[in-house]
């Protein structure tokens, strides 16, 4: 019979050096969301806008005649449909997919980039949970990718342990809700109670395209426009699903132990 | 004056008797046997105390004078009997019609005159009448409640069980005074160390066993408590069946030889059929839905336990540690003082739980969110003690069997060390176990949620639930001022004082404080204290707002929690399941489907226990009886040539055998 | 429809040809309303296997616009219960002497003015919708405690209620209650263009994206009678095979956290990660979306390094699987659990992995080849047992199979094109189907006359091996249900689309 333990000692360390400097975070040759290069655009053109099926890409009338492009990264399901499409590369392939942020608005794309500055974290976060987090995940719809990604974050890889953050079986003993999917019909008064099980303080977090505003399955006849009808968000990871390192890092921007990078639709440089 | 007393309660008992037989209401009787109830806890107290002169009655049987004498086993067997007994008295049987009522109180008048004879005459022939009449006082509560519809067949094998024993009783007391040809049991103690020493101790041990619930006799237990109300309950398993260990321990301490092979033999005897019994009752214990089945299991469970105490006393007394052999003593009568004050509480509340919802089913019914605070301290008391939690009096004299089991092992002999050693290990099962028995019958049978409506039990209940946990709090609290009363009765039985060394200031000791030792009573003092910390935390917390309240977590969906509520068999299956052996449980699941066997429409479940005792012993005895009787019936058949053809043949036979005589 | 036999059937033959399929050796596979114009009352459709290499048979049942009502098959081949109540749900038909007439896809309490499939419905329109408690079996004996566990339930897991009839270690009777996540996505299909509806196909189960994509691409591609260059039909099996892959080593290591086994679970957990940064870094998505297409796939794939890492992770696969089947306390938490008598599997529609671990050879890469499965030599393992351990042992002999799949793949892989145009799909049908990690998928594809998506019918793994799980849970204990549920490997997403 093999001896487990041995064993898994002779595997040795498996887990990333990441978040430290210099450790790799195990997404190389990822796809994040596609970067928009305004000047490249050509005006009248509305191949993405076409081919984007959450609606994420869509032409808006500005103050002149002329047409611009809106693009809602929270709506962007990362299909890559719309690199393919457009004719000039005015949007581009990119490995961004680190899009937590506070605020729904910062997913936005945004002409000049908002000059107010990022959103600050909320003393009360800092003081009411030091540095460790508990975890009550709720899967209100997903397709089980989030899930899937969600369970990866525990692997010997990523080790969510390390940084001090948990999931618990019970709302009575979490400070999170992190949620996924758009929220059917059926699961809209269990999510509602689980987050009425939690004690205060508690934050919620939008995890997932779908739990962000629906993404591509939202609306219909089952389903709702993800969390913003129905609880205040305190963080939006939009992706489809978000990778486990997005993840980790829309926890530790909750935590305040790392900060927001997308600001106006795309990733500060 | 406290001689008055005891003939006071007596007259009020033989009155409330007559006056249950003749007068409507029954309300006299019921006065009649509270007063009766009250006088002898007052004469009883103050007998600890000071004792009382003996006796004499004015009647002789058998040609000699009827002596009636208590002494402090006694008077402390027949106390926390009857402090229980009062309140159940007050309460009368859960069935409310005047004429049951009335037949109830006229048995249990007749079963407390009984119990107050057994524990204080002194001769072989009364003391039996007395047995007998206590033994039917029981029948006739029973009978008398129809609580249950069928109660006649548990009643006669009760009676029938019961009567095996009377039966040992008789042999026991025949054998004893063919000794001194004297019928006084004063004249009962020279008996040496023989065989009939042995057979005479194992004659007392069945007599008294048959009482008390030793194996196999534990299985009347659940079939009578379980047809009679939870007063009956209260009577049974208080003053009847103190008064059956005091009338044990009696004949195992004074009559029979204390030192000796035999004597070690029989105290081994002792200590090994009753372990065995505790932990058998405990475990069908442990599987009871019916909170009187499952409180009678318990009952037999602790005599046993006393009992085993009692072998313990024996077993030293035998290998001459009469220090410690008092303290064996001495506990086995806390272990009796705690558990019938602590079982009084219970089978009231079940009363309570019979009154709320018109059954004796455990199963959540959320009462104690419905009734009074006090309610739920009292039940919650008594079944602390039960289940031996500290600080509750239960704890103590569990505390204290280990601690005298641990002591003993300075016993001598090799047999004697391994029959303590293998004692404790069962003792200790049997702890855990009722540890497990207690939070089932408190938790699934008084918590719980979901239910609306105004308090099911009335305050007159609620407050005799809350005087009797409060009796077994005080019990532990003042043990360092109960035990000296126990100091007379060691150095009578054991010419040594282990009350007395039991105690240290407010500290209880095993004989000693370099071994151990508790304080119940300082306990009660701290732990007070330790709440307010988080009484100060809940008022400094107060500041922030009213608390939210969030309704159970189930999941995410709410559910009426009655409708998911943990069942009685739900809790304990897993030791019904390791314990298969013994339990022999047997599950019936019946599913009907809808066209095929893919759709279950409906399941229809059951399941049942096998008792041991009921299939390998009873029920052959049962047969051979009925086998007999078939053989022997011809003698009734009334047909003349029948009885013209015995009468033929028992000529010749008295021919023959003149014939031969010659 | 493509590959298909159909015939079309009055609705008092439907008993006896149902009969009749059985006898031939034939298993229905799924069964769906469809309505063929607005306004008109629904076809049924039953979609069956006859036999390897032979084509699907298809009854075809249009009702008239007066009766609605159908005979249930459900007693006759019983795995047609829920899609009979999915139907009843979704598209409002009745069925007689239905053996179960209660709600399956919508909860009990959901009120929908209008059949949710019918095209006059409101695509956005929620439904009202007041929670009301499940039709469970009736249940006599004061002994049984109800004990409902979820949707929220334990660990980071799909939302599914499970009621167990309970007593205490002891299982009498296991309902799950599915469809918490039910998302319409059937009716999201309708009036979107194939290449966007394979983003859609691809979100149904989010760790079978491919397989779903695929069945869905081929169920167009039969539509239109297109045939996709070699090129992509290789990179596709090595895309649904390294799904395969990924899936079953997740599927151990969660099997392994169920038997306590922290390492087993620590590792196979680990290579699963490793599995996903393989596919990061061949196609950019950890779960192989976005690449393929009606036609063939998006993107070309540089597959030069892949050889090197499958060759990699193969011996440490090896070295792990060898490992668990040599673990006594694993095995004996495995071996004579949740037994599937073959029958049962049979009936009630158990598919992939479970089917062949009772004993049922059944494959659809070998029966019903596609991509390029028939060039390709695989292996098919089987079990007879049909305990979780010979569900553990199938997927473990079909990690070793794909991993020489995918080589020999990548030995083989012609060069060329990667897309053909499709063809006019307008009033057009197709049937796809895909092997998965978890079992067979089904599409059924109608399109309207203007060329997009009338109506998508998605036959998945889950929603089959859910019918089946309890049959093994019934009459078993609490302390086996976890293995029981890992040994399965079910996902409710599939399942509750």
């Amino acid at each position: 019979m093999p001896v487990w333990t041995l064993y898994g000692i002779r595997q040795g360390l498996a887990t990333t050096a990441w978040p430290k400097k210099g450790g790799n975070d195990g997404q190389q040759g990822l796809l994040g969301f596609p970067r928009y290069h305004a000047e490249a655009c050509e005006n009248g053109c509305r191949a993405c806008a076409d081919a984007c099926l959450p609606g994420a890409i869509q032409l808006a009338k500005d103050g002149s005649d002329s047409e611009c492009l809106s693009i809602d990264y929270g709506k962007c399901i990362v299909c890559q449909l719309c690199t393919e499409a457009c004719p000039t590369g005015a949007m581009e392939k990119s490995q961004e997919w680190a899009f937590g942020a506070r605020h729904r608005d910062d997913l936005l794309w945004a002409e000049a980039l908002a000059s107010a500055p990022a959103h600050q974290l909320k003393d009360k976060i800092k003081s009411g949970f030091g540095r460790s987090l508990h975890i009550r995940h709720v899967d209100a719809g997903s397709c089980n990718g989030c899930e899937s990604e969600l369970q990866a974050l525990n692997n010997p890889f990523y080790n969510l342990h390390r940084l001090g953050i948990f999931f618990t079986p019970s709302p009575r003993f979490a400070d999170l809700l992190l949620v996924t999917g758009p929220v059917t019909y059926a699961m809209r008064d269990a999510l509602l109670e689980t987050y009425h099980a939690m004690p205060e303080p508690r934050w919620v977090m939008a995890t997932g395209t779908c739990a962000v505003s629906g993404g591509a399955v939202g609306g219909g006849y089952a389903c709702g426009h993800g969390l913003d009808d129905l609880l205040r968000v305190d963080v939006y990871l939009p992706g489809c699903p978000p990778n486990p390192v997005a993840i980790i890092q829309a926890l530790l921007l909750l935590l305040n132990r790392d900060k927001q990078r997308v600001k106006g639709g795309r990733l500060a440089q | 004056m406290l001689s008055d007393l005891l003939i006071l309660t007596a007259i009020l008992w033989v009155a409330s008797f007559v006056l249950a037989l003749i007068e409507r209401s029954g309300l006299a009787a019921r006065v009649c046997l509270v007063l009766g109830c009250a006088a002898g806890i007052v004469f009883s107290i103050g007998g600890l105390n000071l004792g009382i002169a003996p006796f004499f009655f004015p009647i002789h049987l058998a040609d000699a004078s009827v002596l009636f004498r208590l002494d402090a086993p006694a008077f402390w067997l027949f106390l926390f009997g009857i402090i229980p007994a009062l309140l159940a008295m007050a309460l009368s049987t859960s069935n409310r019609s005047p004429r049951p009522r009335r037949y109830w109180m006229a048995g249990t008048a007749l079963a407390l005159l009984g119990a107050l004879g057994v524990f204080g005459l002194q001769d072989a022939l009364s003391f039996l009448i007395a047995w007998e009449v206590m033994s039917f006082g029981g029948a006739v509560m029973i009978l008398a409640e129809h609580v249950h519809a069928r109660a006649s067949s548990p009643t006669l094998f009760m009676l029938a069980l019961l009567e095996v024993g009377a039966v040992a009783l008789m042999l026991a007391l025949l054998l004893l005074s063919n000794q001194t040809n004297m019928l006084s049991f004063a004249g009962f103690s020279g008996l040496a160390s023989s065989p009939k020493s042995f057979l005479v101790g194992l004659l007392l041990l069945i007599g008294f066993g048959a009482k008390l619930g030793l194996l196999p006799f534990y299985e009347w237990f659940p079939a009578a408590y379980g047809s009679g109300s939870g007063a009956t309950g209260v009577i049974f398993s208080g003053v009847v069946l103190n008064a059956a260990f005091f009338g044990l321990q009696r004949g195992a301490c004074t009559w029979l030889p204390k030192t000796g092979g035999w004597s070690t033999g029989l105290a081994i005897v002792f200590i090994v059929v009753s372990v065995l019994s505790a932990i058998l009752a405990i475990l069908y214990a442990f599987q009871e839905e019916d909170w009187r089945r499952l409180l009678s299991f318990s009952s037999a469970e602790n005599a046993s336990v006393a009992i085993a105490t009692l072998g313990i006393s024996l077993l030293l007394s035998a290998n001459s540690h009469p220090v410690l052999a008092a303290l064996a003593w001495n506990v086995a009568l806390l272990h009796l003082a705690g558990h019938s004050l602590a079982k009084g509480a219970l089978f009231l509340t079940a009363d309570g739980v019979f009154h709320a919802s018109g059954e004796y089913l455990i199963c959540q019914r959320g009462l104690l969110r419905r009734t009074s605070t006090v309610f739920g301290i009292g039940a919650v008391f008594a079944a602390m003690s039960l289940a031996a939690l500290p600080p509750q009096a239960g704890f103590v004299s569990e505390w204290y069997i280990f601690q005298t089991l641990f002591q003993a092992t300075q016993a001598t002999t090799l047999v004697s060390r391994l029959t303590l050693a293998l004692a404790a290990a069962g003792l200790a099962l049997t702890a855990a176990v009722a540890l497990a028995t207690f939070v089932k019958l408190f938790g699934i049978g008084l918590l719980g949620d979901g239910y609306e409506g105004p308090a099911p039990i009335s305050g007159l209940r609620s407050g005799a639930v809350f005087v009797l946990g409060l009796c077994v709090l005080g019990l532990a609290v003042g043990m360092p001022w109960w035990l000296p009363s126990l100091s007379t009765a060691n150095l009578s039985l054991f010419g040594a004082n282990a009350a007395a060394s039991m105690r240290d200031g407010l500290l209880l000791v095993p004989l000693s404080n370099k071994f151990a030792f508790i304080s119940p009573t300082k306990l009660v003092i701290a732990m007070p204290l330790l709440s307010l910390v988080p009484i100060g935390l809940i008022l400094a917390g107060r500041g922030a707002g009213a608390p939210r309240r969030a309704p159970i977590w189930y999941g995410g969906l709410r559910e009426k929690p009655r409708e998911i509520a943990t069942t009685s068999l739900a809790f304990s299956n897993a030791l019904r399941t390791f314990y298969g052996f013994i339990y022999g449980p047997t599950h019936d699941i019946a599913r009907e489907y809808h066209h095929a066997p893919y759709f279950v429409k409906r399941l229809v479940f059951n399941q049942e226990l096998a008792p041991i005792f009921g299939p390998y012993l009873f029920t052959p005895l049962v047969r051979i009886v009925r086998f007999l009787a078939t053989g022997i019936r011809a003698l009734q058949s009334g047909y003349l040539n029948f009885y013209n053809a015995l009468i033929g043949i028992l000529l010749i036979l008295i021919l023959a055998l003149a014939l031969l005589s010659r | 429809m493509n590959d298909t036999l159909e015939s079309r059937v009055a609705p008092t033959d439907l008993p006896d040809l149902c009969q009749q399929l059985l006898q031939n050796g034939g298993r229905m596979q799924m069964a769906y309303a469809r309505y063929p114009q607005p306004g008109t009352p629904p076809e049924v459709v039953y979609i069956a296997d006859q036999a390897a290499r032979e084509p699907f048979t298809a009854f075809r049942c249009q009702l008239d616009s007066n009766e609605t009502c159908l005979p249930s098959l459900a007693t006759i081949s019983p795995l047609l219960g829920w899609y009979e109540r999915e139907i009843h749900d979704l598209c409002g038909v009745r069925f007689e002497g239905s053996p179960e007439p209660y709600r399956l896809v919508l909860h009990e309490g959901a009120m929908p003015p209008l059949p949710p499939l019918d095209p006059q419905f409101h695509p956005v329109q929620p439904i009202p919708f007041t929670p009301s408690a499940w039709r469970l079996p009736e249940l006599q004996g004061k002994d049984v405690h109800r004990l409902p566990f979820g949707p929220v339930r334990a660990d980071v897991l799909e939302s599914a209620q499970i009621v167990f009839y309970y007593i205490g270690e002891a299982i009498l009777h296991c309902h799950p209650q599915l469809f918490f996540k039910h998302r319409g996505m059937e009716k999201r299909f309708e009036g979107v263009h194939v290449e966007q509806a394979v983003l859609l196909a691809e979100r149904i189960s989010g760790v079978s994206s491919v397989c779903h994509a695929l069945s869905f691409c081929q169920a167009v591609e039969g539509a239109c009678q297109c045939t996709p260059p070699p090129r992509a039909q290789y990179l596709r099996v090595l895309l649904a095979e390294l799904e395969r892959l990924y899936n079953h080593l997740h599927y151990l290591g969660h099997l392994c956290h169920t038997t306590t086994l922290k390492v087993g679970e620590a590792e196979g957990k680990l290579l699963e990660e490793r599995a996903k940064q393989v596919n990061a870094a061949l196609t950019g998505s950890r779960f192989l979306r976005g690449l393929l297409t009606p036609g063939g796939l998006r993107r070309d794939l540089d597959t030069s390094r892949l050889y090197a890492l499958l060759e990699n992770l193969k011996p440490e696969v090896g070295e792990y699987m060898a490992n668990l089947e040599k673990t006594n306390s694993h095995l004996d938490r495995l071996i004579t659990t949740g037994p599937l008598p073959r029958q049962v599997a049979f009936d009630q529609g158990a598919s992939g992995p479970i089917k062949r671990a009772s004993g049922i050879d059944r494959d659809l890469r070998r029966d019903h080849p596609y991509a390029a499965y028939e060039e390709l030599s695989i292996k098919i393992p089987v079990k007879t047992e049909g305990d979780a351990h010979a569900r553990a042992q199938v997927r473990m002999e079909e990690i070793d199979s794909s991993i020489e799949l995918i080589k020999e793949v990548l030995t083989r892989l012609p060069n060329g094109p990667i897309r053909v145009e499709i063809g006019p799909v307008r009033g057009r049908e197709g049937l796809g189907w895909a092997e998965g990690p978890r079992g067979s998928v089904y599409y059924a594809t109608h399109f309207n006359s203007s060329g997009r998506l009338a109506r998508v019918k998605i036959k998945t793994p889950s929603f089959s091996n859910w019918r089946v799980f309890p049959f093994t849970v019934h009459d078993t204990n609490m302390m086996d249900y976890a293995i029981n549920e890992a040994s399965f490997g079910l996902t409710m997403a599939g399942s509750d689309r």
